[in-house]
């Protein structure tokens, strides 16, 4: 461990710790453009220099280590003007975007010059004039008069995806970052770009135009798109008191989190957020809706408990059959197992989960749903779906999940359900599958809900709801509860699982592998 | 139509790479050899170079568009290159420089119309004790005035 | 002086023969270091010397030998800098055009002190001529079995190759001359760390100017003591001093290091052109800061000149006379900076343009008032912010040129 002194406050830092990071331990943060923590230092904005007593000139902080005894000074007045100076030549050749680019609001030339500059542009030039709105990718579009390069996007290329679609051509103050001809940037990570780029020389064509950055509510949560479980942070639109806006979640960002996806995710989990946009059920629908209008979900469950004990009871394990999907919590399926496999000892539990896709050689898997991991944890033996077993003797069959239609066609499905009594579907999104049951009940996605997920390594994350539920629709924990208690089997048990804290809990006493894990 | 490397050029690029032990820093002298030989560099040569040293071919532009002397479009038969730094500017460089705008009727950056003359400026050549100097494909001239530039075009066939 | 260094034997012909060469002593320093000295006195001798660095930076050279490791498990490198593109500049191209094989033979026993077993000569691209030479040169040695494998029965091996760059001032920078030689843009590094521990191609690498080694045969046959004694206690040798703009007789001069400047251009290079008043003097390349006349009674070594504001740098002296506009000086000035700024870090990049566009206009009779002010600012700003020296190379002579001329530049701006 090492002693330094950073303005005037004595601290202890590990050895081999940056200046920039041994400020930020103790929360004092020194403005930086070019560095990024993915990556080793750079040190070309020239942001971050500070003053080291005893040395003649400024240093910079990120790529200065620490050394015993050492003093830092990040806001004496050579620094602060150190600072001024950097943004005043960036200003000088940056064109006044802000009222027409996205990256207002979070703009790191615009914090800076906020807290940094405020004086008034000197520059009585004519500013070099470059690309601007060029496609450079699927989703990116490329603005050269903003470019500050920071070589942050040409980095990540060369060091993350090793695609290099992105050079530094020419030099001087005619450098300019650009792709090779007829080689757009390709690959699954490119949004991460507009994510690192400090300015808004490289935007989302998906979030171009479309709101302001500061209307955004984030919300922290698990990318349920693949079985990795990138953490990410989901930013949705509140709404406007006077006048309605069109989307409700307008954007994905990536979270750190070295465990599981280091500082990045993938294009596929970026802008796959339409499930929490579209198509989403919101009420109970049921046949005859028409004429009796949608039902509340305490007269559906009490209708679904009765088709489970009459007849006999004792051969419901035979008469009813699940089809269940990957996107569950930890929780959900630990419920699904108690009541209807340990409890009322069904035995025909199949899963239909979305196709598998490929690997990228980084974060994505190749299963498309977040939780398979963890229903087989449970004790899920993740049978695929037969049909045919499927229909045999099913009297009642509750669907989780809408996946049915990306294995098998219209008519086969239809004719195996025409053999079976009732069909109901549980799930957030409503699509051509839902015509073929006889109630849908709504459900809320993982961003409307709390509870856990085990990703393909094992690893066990919890998430909090970061959005509102739709219209009636409801957590699939507390339908199952619901349910449960209606059913009137093991009442006690089920009674007392009233959060899914508590569910967890009971979870992680009875089966080893979830408990103590963090 | 890709372009490839004459069997002698092969020899010497051969050579080369043999000097260092990564391939890439190789980039410049094989550079020197494509332009010698194809006149400049352009996306052909790009791929070309690209593929001979194992790098993509955005890496190979990115060197290219660097350094002054590197071409990405080919140039008249004879690069005239004038100094315009220090020691050539206090002794007129910029005389004869129009008078050579004047003569050859280009503007800097220009080629002739019958393609022969480039005229350009340049940076210290490091002739100064000859000022002011000019620099013609790789031969150096200095001690210039109007009629030396007017034997040295007259020479150049 | 008696007796050069470097230049003693520059009148005779085919001096860069090896032949011709071999005659005045050629490769006997070779001899002696490589079969009667070990590696650690060679480094002695050279620190002894006080041979401090010729490229501009004047660090001494012995001293940054001693920085490489000894034991690595990876080669090391030598790589002579012959960028010479400091303007003014250009004794490299003698030395190398006349006395090649003074250079080989301080390339090799520099790298038998080191441990070296490559050593590269970086040469500007615009020097064809010249690596030619070199190259015809170094075929020779190879020849004589002065290099290659097994030099003189020893058991020491090396291999020297010419590396042309392609145009780029920055190139001449220790580090952007790795960056180029590894194959890339020119774009300087940050130290730490130092090429001697992490350098060419991540190998422990010793980047010396073409003078500086050149200096090593003699400093071996003679000795240091010798060698010191020509020069200045802390400040060995001569130097070669390469004098141009509007003197009589513009040329190279290998003087005793500290010699007058007054000296050096009224005694040696014919004082004046045309018996014009001499205006301002540029003693140490492009990048030191300007001498007015009254400040040129001043002796040329690395410590005079670092306490006058100024640098010996790369020890080429250009003479302005009282008939040249500094308007016309500061736009030359602006713009090569602008124009070999790699672009990399945001100072430099972006301000070096800035101030040569301020110059143009004030050049082209649209000059405002608030100009000076604006340069002397934003060279400030310049000055000590940016990755690499060429950001102070840029600053300190725009400043003082401004500075020291003010009143002239001012007589431009548009009233």
């Amino acid at each position: 461990m090492v002693k330094i002194t950073i303005d005037d406050k004595q601290i202890e830092v590990a050895e081999g710790t940056t200046i920039l990071k041994a400020a930020e331990q103790e929360g004092i943060h020194i403005p930086h453009l070019c560095y990024h923590p993915a990556f080793p230092s750079e040190g070309n904005c020239r942001m971050c220099l500070v003053e080291i007593e005893g040395l003649p000139t400024l240093e910079l902080a990120c790529s200065t280590q620490v050394r015993d005894g050492m003093k830092v000074s990040t806001r004496s007045e050579q620094v602060v003007e150190a600072r001024r100076g950097v943004l005043e030549f960036l200003l000088a050749e940056h064109p006044l975007d802000c009222p027409i680019c996205d990256k207002a609001g979070e703009c790191k030339l615009q914090d800076y010059y906020e807290e940094y500059g405020l004086f008034e542009s000197q520059f009585n030039e004519t500013k070099a004039k470059r690309a601007k709105k060029t496609e450079i990718g699927k989703s990116l579009i490329h603005d050269q008069e903003r470019c500050i390069l920071c070589t942050r996007c040409v980095r990540f290329l060369k060091e993350v995806t090793k695609t290099q679609e992105l050079g530094v051509f020419n030099r001087g103050l005619h450098s300019e970052i650009n792709i090779y001809d007829g080689v757009p940037v390709n690959n699954n990570y490119s949004g991460n770009l507009a994510e690192i780029c400090p300015v808004g020389a490289i935007t989302d064509s998906d979030f171009r135009f479309k709101t302001r950055s500061w209307f955004l509510k984030n919300g922290e949560s698990i990318c349920p798109l693949c079985s990795r479980g990138c953490n990410i942070v989901i930013e949705h639109h509140p709404g406007f008191a006077r006048f309605p806006v069109p989307k409700r979640v307008y954007r994905i960002k990536a979270r750190e989190n070295q465990d599981v996806n280091g500082f990045w995710i993938c294009d596929l989990g970026r802008y796959g957020y339409s499930y929490l946009n579209e198509d989403r059920a919101e009420e109970i629908l049921t046949n005859n809706q028409e004429k009796t209008g949608s039902p509340s979900w305490e007269e559906v469950r009490s209708l679904i408990a009765q088709k489970i004990k009459s007849p006999p009871y004792k051969k419901i394990g035979s008469r009813m059959a699940l089809i269940l999907h990957s996107w569950l919590s930890n929780e959900e399926f630990f419920l699904v197992r108690k009541i209807f496999q340990d409890d009322l000892r069904v035995e025909k539990i199949f899963f239909v989960d979305p196709p598998e896709g490929e690997k990228d050689g980084h974060l994505l898997t190749p299963e498309r749903s977040p939780n398979r991991r963890g229903a087989q944890e449970v004790g899920f033996d993740l049978k695929p779906l037969d049909l045919d077993a499927l229909a045999k003797e099913t009297e009642l069959l509750l669907v989780f999940g809408h996946f049915l239609l990306d294995f098998f066609n219209r008519a086969e499905v239809r004719a195996c359900f025409e053999k079976i009594g009732t069909k109901i579907l549980i799930t957030p999104h409503i699509n051509e599958s839902g015509y073929l049951f006889d109630m849908v009940i709504p459900t809320a996605s993982i961003a409307e809900k709390e509870g856990s997920l085990t990703n393909v390594d094992g690893k066990i994350q919890s998430f909090r709801p970061v959005l509102e539920p739709l219209g009636a629709s409801l957590p699939e924990w507390k339908a199952l509860i619901d349910l449960a208690k209606e059913l009137k089997i093991n009442f006690d048990y089920y009674r007392r699982l009233y959060s899914v804290e508590v569910i967890l809990n009971e979870l992680r006493k009875e089966i080893p592998f979830f408990g103590n894990k963090k | 139509m890709s372009p490839e490397f004459s069997e002698n050029t092969k020899k010497k690029v051969d050579e080369i790479l043999s000097r260092y032990p990564q391939k890439e820093a190789a980039i410049l002298p094989v550079l020197h050899l494509t332009q010698q030989e194809f006149g400049c560099i352009s996306p052909e040569e790009e791929k070309l170079v690209a593929k001979l040293l194992g790098v993509k071919p955005i890496k190979v532009r990115e060197v290219v568009t660097f350094y002054s002397m590197l071409n990405r479009e080919p140039l008249g038969k004879y690069h005239i290159q004038v100094c315009s730094n220090l020691s050539c500017s206090l002794l007129g460089v910029e005389n004869l420089l129009d008078y050579l705008k004047k003569k050859l009727g280009v503007e800097l950056g220009e080629t002739t119309q019958d393609k022969k003359f480039t005229l350009s400026t340049v940076e210290c050549l490091g002739a100064c004790e000859q000022a002011p100097c000019m620099m013609v494909n790789f031969d150096y001239y200095g001690n210039l005035d109007a009629k030396k530039i007017d034997k040295i075009l007259e020479n150049l066939k | 002086m008696e007796e050069k260094i470097l230049t003693q034997h520059f009148d005779k012909k085919n001096f860069y023969k090896i032949d011709v060469y071999l005659k005045e002593e050629g490769y006997k320093a070779v001899e002696k270091a490589l079969k009667e000295m070990s590696p650690e006195e060679i480094l002695e001798e050279a620190k002894k010397a006080n041979l401090r660095g010729r490229g501009g930076a004047g660090f001494p050279a012995g001293v940054k030998w001693g920085f490489v490791p000894q034991e690595v498990d990876k080669p090391k490198y030598l790589c002579v800098n012959a960028d010479e593109g400091e303007p003014g500049t250009f004794k490299d191209r003698y030395i190398m055009s006349h006395n090649p094989h003074m250079l080989i033979e301080g390339i090799i026993i520099a790298s038998f002190c080191v441990g070296i077993h490559t050593a590269f000569i970086y040469i500007r691209g615009e020097y064809e001529a010249v690596a030619l030479r070199l190259e015809e040169a170094i075929s020779e040695t190879y020849k004589r079995g002065f290099l290659g494998k097994d030099i003189l029965n020893t058991g020491f091996e090396l291999d020297v190759y010419v590396h042309r760059g392609a145009g780029a001032y920055i190139c001449g920078e220790e580090t952007g001359l790795l960056e180029s030689l590894e194959g890339k843009r020119g774009h300087p590094r940050l130290k730490p760390p130092f090429p001697a521990s992490i350098g060419l191609f991540q190998c422990p690498t010793v980047i010396n100017n073409v003078e500086t080694i050149a200096n090593i045969p003699q400093i071996i046959l003679k000795g240091a003591e010798w060698f010191c004694q020509k020069g200045l206690p802390k400040d060995g040798g001569t130097r070669i001093f390469g004098v141009s703009g509007m003197v009589a007789s513009p040329g190279i001069y290998e003087l005793p290091m500290g010699s007058n400047l007054k000296d050096i251009i009224f005694k040696h290079a014919g004082g004046m052109k045309k018996d014009k008043k001499l205006k301002a003097v540029i003693p140490g390349g492009m990048s030191a800061p300007v001498l007015k006349e009254d400040e040129i009674d001043i002796k040329m070594d690395f410590d005079s000149l670092v306490e006058a504001n100024s640098m010996l740098g790369s020890a080429a002296i250009v003479v302005i006379d009282e008939d040249t506009s500094m308007l016309d000086v500061l736009k030359v000035v602006a713009k090569f900076y602008s124009h070999e700024s790699c672009g990399q870090c945001t100072p430099c990049r972006i301000g070096t343009s800035w101030i040569n566009k301020i110059v143009k206009r004030i050049a082209e009779g649209q000059g405002k008032k608030e100009d000076i002010e604006n340069i002397i600012r934003l060279a400030s700003n310049i000055k000590g912010k940016t990755l690499c020296p060429l950001g102070d190379a840029a600053a300190l002579p725009i400043l003082s040129i401004v500075q020291k001329f003010r009143e002239e530049i001012e007589s431009y701006l548009a009233n």
